[in-house]
């Protein structure tokens, strides 16, 4: 079912999955130590609840804040706290992590499970609770709270539930290996979201590439007591991006600056789905996600279930190593993931996977020819390579006229540029700039 | 393990195989095969002086330029060389030396350098060289040459006498004559003339006269994906239109002269048209159009020069057209 329309533009880089697509989940062994960094979501960074020195269950809660968006932090591990220090962040340079040391024991602290009546019975305002509570995040990689994203404000319905099962990154496999593997957890997950959001229907979207995961969760939505569908999706980069997975599921834009709840839908990764389902069933808050561990540089590449905070040397070793070092280290998919430093940064709620790759693929830079290829490849219909002149000129006045917050950073228009021409990152310079200066125009 | 270090760039980090110097190359082979009819057809002689002055002359201004303004060497991107082989593909054959390298300097120069090099150009190098050569030495830019079978009976001599002999002799091309008795005469004397302006088998610039060669270059950086339809398709469409308004046969002004080289390989450039679609049609119309009304109200016989390069100064307030915006439903 797909009664939307292809967007505009988009790209059709070398996929890379048959790397990993194939390869069952392995779960990683319970690592030494974890690194968690108190800010591992869009939002208010969080404040430690323990302090040096003090025992943690797997599961206990130990980091949380007095705000709206934010997401609190629960120990992966049962062990010792061994302090809060500054460590390497894969997105911020450093930030406070608190440091815990594995003690070997099974010291859980499981919270309640829901039973079907249970799940039944709680008002959305307690599911909303209950996902906070958990400290969910958006699993594809933005990392937003996803309570906040089910609390529609008073006076907006929502109708539709979106599954976003696209994974339009290149290399990323993990959430292909979470469908086919974890469908069950899955599938109430999905339907706790619905509650929480009041949503009527649920839509599952996967891309065309993955006709095992669309053939197995269309196998089991009738499970699911809520009208549910699965739309098999064009492969087409970049899908899975949020206003364009509901353009092409239900034909609608999102507004300018808006957000899906302004065209009555929320969108929910597929992984989140299943992290929320998981603790409706086992009492396990997100503590653990699955990754891929991927790139021509790796020995064995895996898709791995991993706690959250694991080093990701630890974890590199347990891939087998380098058969040749990198020469860059990706976190996330290739098109938008960001280039680490070190191997020390930990894994976070919102790392779908890290690339190593043995050449940096690089290009010659020459002056924009405007051969209008970005033009034509932006899902966003912007012209990008003006964005580019008004950034480097710092005219953010007319950057921001022409539209330079409409974009959604996807990088298409950075791959095809035929001069070489970084233009998503001058676009993002010019975002930033625009966002500081509205904000000290509003003081 | 600790001493690994990484590249510290910005995403996206895959990057797709085109890249500047590709793209020129491909459009110097899409006009290789207009480029072997025109040498043939004309004979070496006439054609390759012209040919490879010109380019040489684009490639040592470029340098020259680079070398006095203390900037980097920019030949390796290619365009030079493009400017230069459409800059000769545009002269009569025959053109004397002297023309082709200051057509070359003209065009590198005050074409393309002065406006801040490859990209910052407002009008077509080729083009504006092209221009000033017609307005400095009309006499010398406006004599053809062919060889005596096709080529066409001058104007003073009246329709009447055919030119005689194998060698190459002066002849006006089909415009001229057009603009002189009318297309209904011409294709009274010549009723062939259609296929033969197709196949290029008529007097005219070196590169200009094949139709068909043109065009299979043209669907072949189409295909690659290297240009866009929505230019060249306007500009026929802006043509026709004015040629059917004044009573004559569009087919015919498609086909003659210089329209489908200068729509599918200079008023298409990249860097001289504009970025939205909405703005490419009516850039391309507009070209299209001033090229017919030249060609039947002005001066010159043929407009397609002319036509371009006002368009391409169009192409900067037709830049601030943009497209729709996502998620604003359009009214």
């Amino acid at each position: 079912m797909m009664i939307g329309k292809l967007f505009h533009g988009g790209i059709h880089p070398p996929t890379f999955k048959e790397l990993t697509a194939q390869k069952p989940i392995k779960k990683f062994p319970s690592p030494e130590k974890v690194y968690l960094p108190l800010l591992q979501h869009t939002g208010t960074p969080l404040q430690p609840l323990v302090k040096k020195g003090d025992m943690v269950k797997r599961g206990q809660k130990i980091a949380d804040v007095d705000a709206f968006v934010t997401a609190p932090l629960h120990s992966p591990i049962a062990g010792k706290v061994l302090g809060i220090e500054e460590w390497p962040h894969p997105t911020r340079g450093k930030f406070g992590a608190i440091v815990i040391e594995n003690n070997g024991s099974q010291d859980d602290e499981i919270n309640g499970v829901l039973s079907q009546e249970e799940m039944e019975g709680m008002d959305p305002k307690s599911i909303q609770n209950w996902i906070r509570e958990g400290g969910f995040v958006g699993l594809g990689g933005a990392a937003f709270p996803t309570h906040v994203k089910v609390s529609p404000p008073s006076g907006k319905k929502i109708d539709t539930l979106l599954i976003n099962g696209a994974e339009c990154e290149p290399f990323i496999t993990c959430d292909h290996r979470v469908m086919m593997e974890r469908t069950d957890f899955i599938l109430s997950g999905a339907y706790l979201l619905a509650r929480a959001c009041g949503a009527q229907k649920i839509i599952f979207g996967i891309e065309k590439n993955k006709p095992d995961c669309i053939e197995k969760i269309t196998g089991s939505i009738h499970n699911i007591p809520l009208p549910t569908q699965v739309s098999p999706l064009p492969v087409l980069y970049p899908q899975g991006s949020e206003k364009h997975l509901i353009l092409t599921i239900l034909g609608k834009e999102v507004p300018p600056g808006g957000l899906p709840l302004d065209v009555q839908v929320v969108v929910s990764n597929v992984q989140t789905a299943w992290a929320i389902g998981r603790n409706a069933q086992e009492g396990i808050p997100l503590i653990e996600r699955v990754i891929t561990l991927t790139g021509d540089s790796l020995t064995n590449q895996e898709n791995l279930d991993v706690p959250i905070g694991a080093r990701l040397l630890d974890l590199v070793n347990y891939c087998g190593g380098f058969q040749v070092s990198p020469e860059k280290t990706i976190m996330g998919g290739p098109m938008t993931g960001i280039a680490q430093v070190t191997l020390e940064v930990p894994v976070v709620k919102g790392t779908s996977g890290f690339v190593f790759l043995r050449k940096n693929i690089t290009k010659e830079e020459y002056s924009c020819i405007r051969c209008g290829q970005c033009v034509d490849h932006c899902p966003m219909y912007l012209l990008p390579t003006d964005l580019v002149r008004y950034a480097e000129h710092g005219d953010f006045e007319e950057a921001k006229k022409q539209r330079a917050l409409d974009c959604i950073e996807c990088g298409s228009c950075s791959y095809v540029c035929p001069a070489g021409i970084p233009i998503t990152h001058y676009i993002k310079i010019a975002k930033a700039e625009i966002l500081l200066r509205a904000k000290k125009g509003g003081k | 393990m600790a001493e690994l270090r990484f590249f510290q760039t910005p995403a996206p980090h895959l990057k797709s195989p085109v890249s500047v110097p590709k793209i020129m190359f491909m459009v110097v082979v899409a006009l290789i095969p207009a480029t072997i009819w025109g040498i043939y057809f004309f004979g070496p002689k006439l054609t390759l002086p012209p040919l490879i002055i010109c380019i040489l002359s684009c490639l040592f201004f470029e340098w020259l330029d680079c070398k006095i303004f203390k900037k980097p060497v920019t030949i390796r991107d290619g365009s030079a060389l493009v400017t230069g082989l459409l800059l000769g593909l545009s002269l009569p054959p025959g053109s004397p030396f002297w023309i082709a390298i200051a057509g070359g300097g003209i065009a590198i120069i005050l074409g393309k350098q002065m406006f801040g090099g490859l990209g910052q150009n407002i009008f077509n190098p080729a083009l504006v060289g092209r221009a000033v050569l017609l307005i400095s030495w009309p006499k010398v830019m406006t004599s053809w040459y062919a060889k005596a079978p096709f080529a066409f009976p001058t104007i003073d001599q009246g329709l009447a006498t055919m030119p005689q002999g194998v060698d190459a002799v002066t002849t006006p091309t089909a415009l001229t004559l057009t603009k002189e008795y009318g297309f209904q005469v011409l294709s009274q004397f010549e009723p062939r003339l259609l296929w033969r302006l197709f196949v290029g088998t008529v007097p005219g610039s070196i590169g200009e006269t094949s139709v068909l060669l043109l065009l299979i270059g043209y669907f072949l950086l189409l295909g690659l994906g290297i240009v866009k339809w929505d230019v060249p398709l306007f500009f026929l469409f802006g043509l026709s239109c004015i040629a059917l308004i004044t009573g004559q046969n569009p087919i015919y002004h498609l086909f003659a002269g210089g329209a489908v080289i200068g729509d599918c390989f200079m008023a298409n450039d990249y860097t001289t048209s504009p970025l939205s679609f909405k703005g490419r049609i009516i850039f391309g119309f507009g070209a299209g159009a001033i090229t017919c009304i030249i060609r039947i109200l002005g001066g010159y016989p043929e407009g397609v020069t002319f036509g371009i390069l006002v368009m391409n100064a169009v192409v900067p307030l037709l830049d601030k057209l943009l497209p729709r915006r996502f998620g604003v439903k359009q009214s």
